[in-house]
């Protein structure tokens, strides 16, 4: 195609580029058919005008998705950073801020908000029995249980193990009073772990916001309150009192001062023989830890040992105590008559601990003391647990030829299918159990029927808390053979036990 | 020689002719054909068909394309059973048409522009020769 061309093709060509260039990708100009050298300029541009447009709109979709792609992301790391990964709750970060909130509102004339701080009972030894993947469904459970019973404008979060807290935001004490009890009533129910079922109680504390309190302390607060709760037995409620924080700070200087008594020997052992009832003579003893405190006096192990479970120092202490028994059964070798032997007691904490019989074989072997003189005594509700490390430990004491009792037999369970299972060759009643058995016939029939239980399996009961002699005849002629007591004596320092061991026989039934 | 129809394209472009000639394949788009994807890919199948699946050189008659779409294109990327194609043309448009479709597109066999039938046969024939070989 060649000569001048003016069909107006040529300026219409010019129009094209020019919308093109303006960013009108879907400009297009109809090629003519003549089919010659405009028309094939023509089809050129509008084939590349197809494939820019292309690219154009290939090119938006990526930077659409991709936009779409980090707006998800960023909005799933805000989840991620605000929330629990285990329980899909709130975390404390996001629960700090929501308290922030609610108090803003309280500011602006809406009530303050009320924080519950909520605690599972014994989820410690849940997840040591039934292992750590079980202890996940739990709390997973618990978790939707606790979103169940809330209002829409609470907020539920996990602050770490077994911990949970919700806040109410413009809450009354109803309000929150009735979410804590719906809570507790849900969790009433056993959660089930397979084919088992297993109870996940809980504890709950609730603190109501004043004035300008942070959320830290409202948190503090209403920990307290749910420390109280808890140590008011499993299922309470409590609500946060300023004398609770005074007793929180009192607990904290415990636990600390425990540390110093144990360095200054500030703790003392003290041994409540053991009686053989018939021939009147101490065939052991109980080592009972007091603790002198410069300021306070004498206190009783019901006043520091708690403490010391809490703070992380009872395996420190339970290792004082085990020293000091095995030490005292060394120094009293002479004097002692042959199936003398020396009870302690250890907590659930010492010997969920792995290295506890480890520790006791160590520590005989130190002062060359045999393990038959030693014997330790854990609390029947303990037991009861079916804890594995416990169980373990058990077994390794006994297989050492340390003696195993049962402590206050007669308030839990006191089922024989335990006592024939656990490692155990003594079963101490109660004192509670002891008490009216003079006086109250049922109770001595109560007895009566506990000791041929403890004699059906072969075990040895020792009754504690003998203080009169009408309490010693009646277990006498029930067939209890062995006994303790303020009757016989108050437990006693070191050095006087000694020489009870060296002078003559107890017997007081005259 | 199969026949297909176009159904709403304008009647003069209704339909593209696909047969086989002494070993080659003919295919002949209508005279101001607008190839869109569907179409092309109708083209294609019939072109595996009448080849029944063996490999042959290909003469495409293009002459007096209108427009080929992008879609297309893309099935022309494709591998198909042909071993080496000829597109024939006339224009100047029709230079421009096979030639961006040839640098925009990866062909899957040698692909060649011509205005001569002769030029174009004997490329395809080069393709017959050495298959004999």
């Amino acid at each position: 195609m060649s000569g001048p061309i003016d069909d107006g093709r040529l300026d219409e060509l010019v129009d094209l580029i020019v919308r093109l260039a303006s960013g009108d990708l879907k400009a297009r100009l109809e090629p003519s058919r003549a089919s010659d050298s405009i028309d094939a300029v023509i089809t050129g541009i509008n084939l590349l005008a197809d494939e820019l447009d292309t690219i154009y709109q290939t090119l938006e979709q990526r930077v659409l998705e991709r936009t779409i792609a980090l707006s998800e992301a960023r909005v799933e790391l805000e989840r991620m950073a605000l929330s629990d990964a285990l329980t899909g709750l709130a975390n404390r970060t996001l629960l700090g801020d929501r308290i922030r909130q609610a108090t803003a509102r309280a500011d602006r004339g809406a009530l303050p908000p009320c924080v519950l701080m909520l605690d599972l009972d014994e989820f410690k030894t849940i997840n040591d029995s039934l292992g750590h993947s079980a202890g996940d469904q739990i709390l997973v459970e618990v978790a939707r249980r606790l979103r169940s019973v809330v209002r829409q404008t609470d907020t539920v979060a996990r602050l770490g193990g077994d911990e949970f807290a919700i806040v109410m935001p413009d809450a009354t004490e109803d309000d929150a009073l009735r979410v804590a009890e719906r809570a507790l009533k849900e969790l009433q129910a056993p959660v089930w772990v397979g084919d088992r079922p297993v109870w996940a109680g809980a504890s709950i504390g609730l603190c109501f916001g004043r004035g300008s309190q942070d959320g830290e302390d409202l948190l503090r607060d209403a920990d307290t309150a749910m420390y109280a709760a808890k140590k008011l037995g499993r299922g309470n409620i409590q609500i946060f009192r300023a004398e609770m924080h005074l007793a929180a700070l009192r607990r904290l200087q415990v636990a600390s001062e425990l540390v110093t008594a144990m360095a200054e020997n500030q703790l003392e052992l003290q041994y409540q023989p053991i009686i053989d009832l018939r021939a009147g003579i101490v065939i052991g003893a109980e080592a009972l830890v007091r603790w002198t405190h410069p300021e306070r006096g004498e206190l009783l192990p019901e006043d520091f040992i708690p403490i010391a479970e809490d703070s992380g120092h009872m395996i420190e202490l339970g290792h004082w105590v085990i020293n000091e028994a095995v030490r005292a059964l060394k120094d009293w070798s002479e004097q002692l008559p042959p199936t003398f032997r020396v009870h302690i007691n250890l907590s659930p904490v010492e010997m969920r601990w792995a290295g506890a019989a480890d520790y006791v074989r160590q520590t005989l072997e130190k002062y060359d003391v045999p393990p038959v003189r030693l014997a330790v005594e854990i609390s029947e509700t303990a037991t009861m647990t079916g804890d594995v490390a416990i169980l373990e430990n058990l077994l390794a004491l006994s297989k050492l030829s340390v003696g195993v009792g049962i402590d206050g037999f007669g308030t839990g369970y006191s089922a024989i299918s335990y006592l024939r299972r656990l490692p155990i060759d003594t079963v101490k009643l109660d004192r509670s159990i002891i008490a009216d058995i003079a006086v109250d016939s049922q109770q001595s029939i109560f007895v009566t029927a506990l000791l041929h239980l403890i004699e059906s399996v072969q075990l040895r009961a020792i009754a504690e808390g003998i203080e009169t002699a009408e309490q010693l005849d009646c277990l006498r002629d029930l067939g209890c053979d062995y006994g303790q007591g303020y009757y016989y004596s108050r437990p006693v320092g070191a050095d006087e036990m000694r020489k009870m061991l060296s002078t003559a026989p107890m017997d007081r039934s005259d | 020689m199969s026949r297909c129809q176009v159904s709403g394209e304008p009647a003069r472009v209704e339909h593209e002719d696909v047969w086989i000639e002494n070993g080659i394949v003919l295919l002949r788009w209508p005279v101001g054909v607008v190839i869109t994807g569907v179409t092309a890919r109708r083209a294609f199948d019939e072109v595996n068909r009448v080849s029944a699946d063996r490999p042959r050189p290909m003469l495409v008659d293009m002459a007096n394309t209108k427009s080929v779409a992008r879609e297309a294109r893309t099935v022309f990327g494709e591998p198909s059973a042909a071993s080496r194609i000829a597109l024939l043309g006339r224009s100047p448009v029709d230079r421009v048409i096979a030639n961006f479709t040839l640098g925009v597109s990866r062909v899957p066999c040698p692909t060649k522009f011509f205005t001569n039938r002769d030029q174009a046969m004997a490329f395809l024939r080069e393709g017959l020769d050495e298959r004999s070989d």
